[in-house]
């Protein structure tokens, strides 16, 4: 047998088409199925949240008050509820029996979760040194549950997450780029969400007190607090604190609101986690 | 959004060291092949001429473990979806392949030839035995290395 040396020219083993192209081709098809999926759920969860009867909302309530059910009466939380309850007094219509409670937490923010649940960090108080700051906070998250956003945003997770895990599994980097660009367009509504619960509040804290000083007290001063990084959790579902500011005060002269004296914080607040 | 951007690094990267480390690994495997030109390898148990004269038969053994890129396990996990081929593995098994081989090869560079070549290939790395994932993959080739005597 003689043997031949010969150079082979092709490689039949390998495509070669571009993979780039190859890319682009599914991305494209992958985000166009998400983002049909995406409005479809988002209508969806609009009509169901709607229809939503108190009753159920309570059950879910229901999930999270194990988290922080375990609060202790303290006066500080006694006199958050009083102020909530004040607020609340001033609403035309009241469906759930809502609870403020105080947690301690290193984030300069509050939670509105479903059930009628009010969360406030601790550190979040640190930030506020008027009552009427504060009500001004709480009446915020009222209004999400006037605008049901808190079930809205539930709802959506929820949805999107049993999607992406039952379909990819949870460690697929295919399912990590899907739920890092479905965040990134839940934050857009969000941050509208968020501009109409700043608009109820301005409005409640005007009915409450009957003016509305220390509404942009707590953006003024995050915003010049949080000028050095704007990649905060805060940050990254809200809108930034300064155009809250602009936007509140546009408001403000628009109605013709009054500015008053403000009510200084109880001395409760003080140190709330003594 | 910086979840994106980290996204986004990460697939230029993998694409970007990926592409330059399989070109040039693609050129030293043509470089070195045309070098082993006249060493053959193959799969048969017994290619030699009745009258060939046996100095010395050894086994000889190459292997290799070549990784993926991002860019490409990313690009993989897409075709998951839809199906079919999954082209951005192919130059990988293919140079894990070659390169196996070349390896075997240079353990016998004085040899007339490879007899009952096999090559195997397996997949390795924390994510080996997971359904829809490749961390690496190694292929092992190996055969038999006959001397001939001299003749004359």
């Amino acid at each position: 047998m003689k043997y031949t040396p010969r150079e082979l020219k092709d490689n039949v083993n390998i495509s070669w088409t571009s993979p780039l192209k190859e890319l682009f081709l599914l991305l494209g098809g992958v985000l166009g199925i998400v983002l049909l999926v995406y409005i479809a759920l988002g209508f969806a969860v609009d009509v169901v949240v709607k229809k939503l009867p108190a009753e159920i909302e309570k059950d879910l309530g229901g999930l999270y008050s194990g988290m922080y059910e375990n609060t202790e009466k303290t006066p500080a939380g006694l006199r958050l509820q009083q102020i909530l309850d004040e607020l609340v007094k001033q609403l035309p219509e009241r469906e759930l029996q809502y609870k403020a409670r105080l947690v301690h937490g290193s984030r300069a923010n509050a939670l509105a979760l479903p059930g009628g649940n009010v969360i406030i960090f601790s550190a979040l108080i640190k930030e506020i040194d008027s009552e009427n700051t504060l009500a001004f906070v709480l009446a915020h998250e009222l209004g999400h549950f006037a605008n049901r956003d808190h079930l809205r945003g539930l709802g959506r997770r929820l949805v999107l997450l049993f999607f992406s895990v039952a379909l990819l599994g949870t460690d697929s980097s295919v399912t990590n780029f899907i739920m890092s660009s479905v965040i990134n367009v839940e934050m857009k509504f969000s941050q509208r969400q968020e501009k109409m619960a700043d608009l109820f509040a301005l409005d409640l804290l005007n009915r409450r007190y009957g003016h509305v000083s220390g509404a942009t007290d707590f953006f003024e001063r995050m915003s010049k607090k949080e000028k050095m990084s704007h990649i905060l959790y805060y940050f990254t579902t809200h809108p930034y604190p300064e155009s809250r500011v602009g936007i509140l005060n546009e408001k403000i002269k628009e109605k013709g609101y009054a500015m008053k004296e403000k009510i200084p914080l109880n001395d409760s607040f003080k140190s709330p986690e003594d | 959004m910086e979840q994106l951007i980290i996204f986004a690094v990460l697939i230029t990267l993998g694409y970007t060291a990926g592409t330059i480390a399989e070109r040039k690994h693609y050129r030293s495997i043509n470089a070195r092949e045309s070098n082993f030109l006249n060493l053959p390898a193959v799969t048969v148990k017994n290619a030699l001429d009745e009258d060939a004269e046996i100095e010395k038969v050894h086994l000889v053994l190459g292997s290799v473990v070549v990784s993926i890129d991002y860019f490409k396990r990313f690009l993989a996990g897409l075709r998951n979806l839809f199906g079919g081929e999954v082209k951005s593995y192919e130059t990988l098994v293919d140079r894990a392949r070659r390169e196996a081989v070349l390896r075997m090869k240079e353990k016998a560079e004085r040899a007339n030839i490879i007899l009952n070549l096999r090559i195997e290939t397996s997949s390795i790395g924390q994510s080996a035995n997971k359904r829809q994932a490749l961390g690496s993959v190694e292929a092992i080739a190996y055969g038999t290395a006959v001397y001939l005597k001299k003749k004359g």
